[in-house]
């Protein structure tokens, strides 16, 4: 039954989402992203006592607003496939305006925590917890705003009636990668604010 | 008509269920980090909570979980082997 | 050939192959000076056999680049190049400089060369790969700015493809990364920072732009598979070379006086690096597998298969086996990056062009492909100059393997010259290697003379 609802969307059955393309993408970006994850991970076991002591110093609230933040906006951009999969074009340019909205909102409380990090006189080389830190998280962030690009793309393409109930496979592109920046962070935020 | 009754009861729903669970689980790492608990089982607790968390973000929200089962697999591991990693990381580091 | 303007890239390519000539004949001169110091001194000192060695090799590698995009820009564009006459005018520019830049380098002492080409008013001279006089690096930039020129304007009158675009990111990145050379820094850490920008991030970047549309391109004719599922794989890899190779490059940054955390984001990233060539070399397989039709250009379609896994080999895995920085901190300026190096340009860079000549050489010269006979012929270079390719890495990876133990592991570590003096049975077994790529490289050049039945082109 599920299967029926992947076919309308004309593809293969047993495909992700979207074009194949944009996994092949996704699987190189979350092997960078691993990489980086299991460095951080053995660089602390290395350190334990630096990383536990600087990690104090992190803004774990905004950590978890962030985190909420972002799986927020993803629902959002589910209820955007949800709704071009029934063709409203409207309703999904909606639901995406939110979801990129909710992009710039994690935007902006990253951008204060850096503030404070940097006003603070923290750099990359300060230690290396923090070059692990502001790395990830910059990259991070950076991957949020390609996200955000993306999803423009996708909906100014929506907003000019370019998708139907039928063919909508860019909206399920923008949609992949988007929740992989969520999928990111949902990670990012356990290993760097609270595993102590 | 049928269709969209279908994908509101097979995606919709499920992915708010999904939604309001993570915003749970969030809750509950959250909470752990703020109590700041440490040690073995407080940590494989949070990782075991991640792994669930991206599972339900890959199956539902980004619809693996109506894939074949290369490409769940593909993101199983992933998500194994990151987790599995920080564990054996962690276990280094006590001693 | 399509298109009448395609034939300026003629021209282009015998210089190429020229070029390369010289190229191997400096480089067995300089590898008999390994093992006898005082071979030709002072005629051709050491110092200057390496400099045209390496000029000479970016050198032939931008003429056949260019060449390649003189023929392939007119058939994606579906239309006649934008100047026909300025892409002739600017080949014998950029050949007369460069001619008269490696006399230059050969009849005067260095220093001279550098007070005659006002090197005083702006210093840029001195530095690997970058020895080029002032003027000739002007001139460097007039020709590609005129070739960008002419190709970009060709592009947007005619179709635009994906293998068009991609090709025309590569070279204007190839031109925009050119402009570090003139950047030269008194303080010794910057101008090294900088100084890996123009060559290396070109050959873990834009080249590799360059290298995937040559290769989509020569594909796309030789299989008949559809364009985009070629495109596709195109897009992908390209991304792959993105995010990998422009903070990859970290990896020269360890050990020069840059901050550490290089030494982390050079290890991460470039351990990736190997990741798009494996997909070029599944891509360049996959591709001849799906073929549709049997083009009659077999040598083409070895290159082409050839450069995808050699390719792989030396920048892949050869890059890997010292990219990580507790490695590299051992192996970092010796004979492993001297094997590294020798693989990756040739099974990148030197086959690539390679691949585009064999396809478009009997194409200029009006016929689908050579004959058999001298298809035969160009089959053998190929395997005389891969093997011997292959023989020169391991035998200068066991060289260094040695000099790092000798050198810097042992408990009495040696001095770099009596190190090298323990390895000279390896410089002689590449001298060796050398000369039988140099019979492979004659071989081929053999091969576009011999006559025989050939097809009219479709």
């Amino acid at each position: 039954m599920s299967t029926q609802i992947l076919t309308l969307d004309s593809h293969k059955a047993g495909t992700p989402p979207g074009d194949l393309a944009i996994w092949f993408f996704i699987f190189a970006e979350l092997l960078a992203f691993g990489i980086f994850f299991l460095a951080y991970a053995f660089a602390r076991a290395n350190n334990v006592e630096l990383f536990n002591e600087s990690q104090q110093h992190l803004n774990r609230e905004s950590g978890a607003i962030n985190t909420v933040v972002l799986i927020t906006s993803s629902y959002f951009v589910v209820r955007a496939v949800a709704a071009i999969r029934e063709g409203l074009s409207r309703q999904c340019v909606y639901w995406l305006g939110a979801a990129i909205g909710l992009g710039g909102v994690f935007l902006v409380i990253k951008l204060f925590e850096f503030h404070a990090k940097f006003s603070a006189g923290i750099s990359l080389s300060t230690n290396t917890f923090y070059m692990f830190y502001l790395s990830l998280t910059i990259f991070h962030f950076m991957h949020v705003i390609l996200g955000m690009v993306i999803l423009a793309a996708v909906m100014l393409k929506a907003h000019q009636g370019g998708y139907t109930a039928e063919h909508h496979t860019g909206v399920e592109t923008g949609a992949s990668y988007w929740h992989m920046v969520d999928l990111l962070w949902i990670i990012l935020f356990p290993l760097v604010y609270v595993i102590r | 008509m049928h269709n969209i009754e279908n994908q509101r009861s097979q995606f919709i729903r499920p992915c708010t269920r999904v939604w309001l669970g993570l915003l749970a689980l969030t809750s509950v790492t959250y909470g752990i980090g703020r109590m700041e608990l440490g040690g073995t089982q407080i940590v494989m607790l949070v990782l075991i909570i991640t792994f669930i968390k991206g599972e339900m973000v890959a199956g539902f929200f980004m619809g693996l979980r109506n894939t074949s089962l290369l490409w769940r697999a593909i993101m199983a591991s992933w998500l194994v082997i990151v987790g599995g990693g920080i564990a054996i990381a962690y276990l280094v580091g006590l001693k | 050939m399509q298109y009448q303007s395609q034939a300026v890239a003629k021209p282009y390519f015998i210089a190429a192959i020229g070029l390369f000539v010289g190229q191997i004949l400096f480089g067995l001169i300089m590898g008999l000076q390994y093992v006898m110091g005082d071979f030709l001194f002072p005629a051709i000192p050491f110092n200057v056999a390496r400099m045209v060695h390496t000029n000479l090799l970016i050198v032939w590698l931008l003429f056949g680049f260019m060449g390649a995009a003189y023929y392939m820009i007119p058939e994606e564009s579906e239309t006649e190049l934008f100047s026909p006459k300025l892409a002739l005018l600017t080949f014998w520019v950029f050949l007369v400089a460069g001619a008269l830049t490696i006399v230059g380098y050969l009849t005067v002492p260095y220093a001279t060369l550098a007070k005659f080409t006002f090197n005083d008013l702006w210093p840029t001279m001195g530095r690997e790969f970058l020895e080029q006089p002032l003027v000739t690096k002007v001139g460097i930039v007039l020709v590609a700015l005129s070739m960008l020129f002419n190709l970009t304007m060709t592009v947007l009158k005619g179709r635009k493809t994906s293998i068009s675009i991609v090709l025309l990111m590569g070279l204007w990145g190839l031109a925009v990364f050119f402009l570090f050379s003139f950047y030269n820094p008194s303080n010794l850490v910057l101008d090294k920072y900088f100084w890996w920008w123009t060559v290396h991030l070109w050959v873990e970047g834009v080249w590799e732009l360059i290298l995937g549309s040559l290769l989509a391109f020569v594909l796309i004719k030789v299989t008949g598979v559809d364009r985009e599922i070629i495109e596709k794989w195109l897009y992908m890899i390209i991304a792959m070379v993105l995010i990998t190779g422009i903070i990859g490059m970290g990896h020269h940054y360890y050990w020069i006086g840059t901050p550490e955390y290089w030494q982390w984001f050079g290890s991460v990233f470039s351990a990736l690096e190997p990741i798009p060539f494996f997909m070029m070399t599944v891509f360049a397989f996959n591709m001849v597998n799906r073929r549709r039709r049997e083009h009659p250009n077999k040598a083409a379609v070895l290159w082409a298969l050839g450069t995808g896994v050699m390719a792989f080999l030396g920048a892949g895995v050869w890059g890997f086996l010292h990219t990580l920085a507790p490695v590299n901190f051992y192996t970092h300026g010796t004979q492993i990056t001297a094997a590294h190096g020798h693989m990756a340009f040739y099974g990148a860079y030197a086959m690539v062009v390679m691949t585009i000549i064999s396809y478009a050489m009997p194409m200029l010269r009006g016929r689908a492909a050579n004959s058999e006979k001298s298809q035969v012929l160009e089959m053998w270079s190929f395997w005389l100059m891969t093997v011997a390719m292959v023989f020169i890495t391991l035998f200068l990876t066991a060289a260094g393997i040695l000099q790092v133990w000798l050198q810097r592991v042992s408990t009495e570590p040696l001095g770099f010259m009596a190190a090298q003096d323990q390895v000279t049975l390896f410089y002689w077994l590449r001298e060796i290697s050398g000369v039988i790529f140099l019979i492979g490289l004659v071989l081929y050049i053999i091969s576009f003379f011999v006559k025989g039945e050939t097809k009219e082109a479709a």
